[in-house]
């Protein structure tokens, strides 16, 4: 970051904060005023917090380019990785950690009954349907894979206005997840996880808003992965009505 | 995300109530046809629009129409119901509570669509 | 992915932060899939509420042409026509973007859903446009 001196400026970071001794864990807002440069991003600026203002801000950060989804947060009132979403040209801007998932602590949410659904639905992790054509492959090295689009930051969740109302809603990341392993097996039996997310908590709980896919931050686009499901939901059930009931 | 149960810990886990959402296209789909309709029979058969009294129950005389209006009024309870209870749901009751929401939905469903069919019975039976 | 907490036990966590029923109609950073959520939400609603007051007006058709024709003749006054307006735009948002709904909901044309929108509401617009002017210009 080479920002000269005079492109510096003062922007008030309002950081919502919760510790759980404190104050029975009680919600608050922190304002802190940070030294911001053109370039500089949430995540530079709460660093900067910590570093100087308060080091008992806690959040959630680890590869600053993202790719490892870990600094998912609401900045004024919008879904992002902290790690590539400028600091706004206002003189204020509000960071509050994830929506729809249990806080821990000030910027930092639970995430172990996010991951666990990936369990449910089968958790891809290498896509293995796209290769670079023509790339140039290493000495032994048979075929390329890649990783899955999805990072499991959860901001798809955050952004959900279902998951928004209602906590039992399995969420946009989960039923993308279903529909890649739906759309590309890899050896496992898609079968019992269409039936899974058949569910009206499920893939039957998305009204359309997509605003999981406009937040996504990697591509993944789930909303529409969640449509595809449906899909191949209700042509599961024609085929299992068709051939008269059987093999659920 | 949340402590409560996730779909495959469920007791009744599995495949439940898609059917709904189906329908309420279904049904959607339909009340394209008969709202446009109904809308055609209010506003441009009549030079004047299916406005007085006279022109009403002209309207309700043909047995046709009246199967056509009670179509609709079938398809658009369905459908209305059915939208309201999947707002209800989005609140995350629990299973209990939105088996009673569904219950009572098809209370109400029914009650309309059998005031509704008594209704063109007794406006016809008043304009006898 | 393994639970970071195994062995030390789970984090005493505070309540997830959720927007409830507000944020289904907070119109604040949505893009168009989300205003087409609020609209679809909004104008079912409403046309649930107007179905029955539907319902309960035509009642007055029982109690004769008199009951009916001075209802009539409130019905033709300008705000009851603003109102007739205000219905006729409710259920062309709400019909053309249910079959948005319906086709992108079913995994039809799961990519197009902007575009459907876009068309849906340009469609109720020009309707709803000329549905006024015959509404108002006495049609």
């Amino acid at each position: 970051m080479t920002e000269t001196v005079t492109d510096a400026r003062t922007t008030r970071v309002v950081v919502s904060r919760r510790k759980e001794g404190d104050d029975h864990g009680a919600l608050r807002y922190d304002t802190f005023d940070v030294a911001v440069g053109p370039r500089t991003t949430i995540l530079d600026a709460l660093v900067a917090i910590r570093r100087e203002l308060d080091p008992t801000l806690t959040f959630r950060h680890s590869c600053f380019h993202a790719s490892c989804g870990t600094c998912g947060m609401r900045v004024d009132g919008r879904e992002g990785l902290a790690c590539v979403t400028p600091v706004p040209a206002g003189d204020e801007v509000t960071v509050e950690p994830l929506g729809n998932l249990p806080v821990v602590s000030d910027l930092v949410v639970d995430m172990d009954a996010f991951y666990d659904d990936f369990d449910d639905a089968g958790r891809p992790l290498v896509r293995a349907s796209e290769t670079i054509p023509g790339a140039a492959r290493a000495e032994g090295v048979d075929e390329l894979e890649r990783y899955e689009d999805c990072i499991e930051c959860g901001i798809c969740l955050s952004a959900c206005p279902v998951a928004g109302s209602d906590p039992r809603y399995v969420g946009p990341a989960a039923l993308a997840a279903a529909w890649r392993v739906v759309e590309e097996p890899r050896g496992l039996d898609p079968g019992p996880v269409v039936r899974l997310m058949d569910d009206e908590q499920a893939a039957w709980r998305c009204h359309l808003a997509w605003e999981c896919s406009e937040a996504c931050p990697s591509g993944v686009d789930p909303a529409a992965a969640i449509m595809r499901l449906r899909r191949s939901a209700v042509g599961a059930r024609a085929h299992r009505l068709f051939s008269f009931g059987g093999n659920r | 995300m949340t402590t409560d149960q996730r779909p495959a810990d469920r007791p009744d886990a599995g495949p439940r109530n898609a059917p709904v959402f189906v329908f309420q296209v279904i049904s959607g789909a339909a009340l394209l046809v008969l709202l446009g309709l109904h809308m055609v029979a209010q506003h441009f058969i009549v030079p004047t629009g299916l406005r007085f009294y006279e022109d009403v129950i002209a309207w309700l005389r043909n047995p046709v129409m009246i199967a056509v209006e009670v179509a609709f009024l079938v398809f658009v309870t369905y459908h209305a119901l059915a939208g309201v209870r999947a707002i209800l749901f989005d609140f995350g009751f629990s299973e209990r509570t939105e088996r009673r929401i569904t219950n009572i939905l098809w209370v109400v469903g029914i009650v309309t669509v059998v005031y509704g069919v008594a209704l063109f019975a007794a406006i016809l039976n008043a304009a006898a | 992915m393994a639970s970071t907490t195994v062995g030390r036990g789970r984090p005493a966590t505070g309540p997830a932060r959720r927007r409830g029923m507000l944020g289904w109609f907070d119109p604040r950073g949505r893009r168009l899939g989300g205003l087409a959520f609020i609209l679809n939400r909004l104008t079912g609603l409403g046309l649930v509420v107007y179905l029955y007051l539907h319902l309960m007006i035509l009642s007055l058709l029982v109690q004769g042409p008199n009951a009916w024709d001075d209802f009539v003749d409130i019905a033709l006054s300008p705000p009851f026509l603003a109102l007739d307006v205000f219905l006729l735009t409710g259920m062309l948002i709400h019909g053309l973007n249910g079959i948005r709904v319906g086709l992108v909901g079913l995994g039809l044309v799961a990519s197009r859903q902007k575009a459907l929108f876009i068309a849906a509401m340009v469609i109720a617009a020009f309707v709803a446009l000329v549905g006024a002017l015959r509404i108002f210009g006495g049609e």
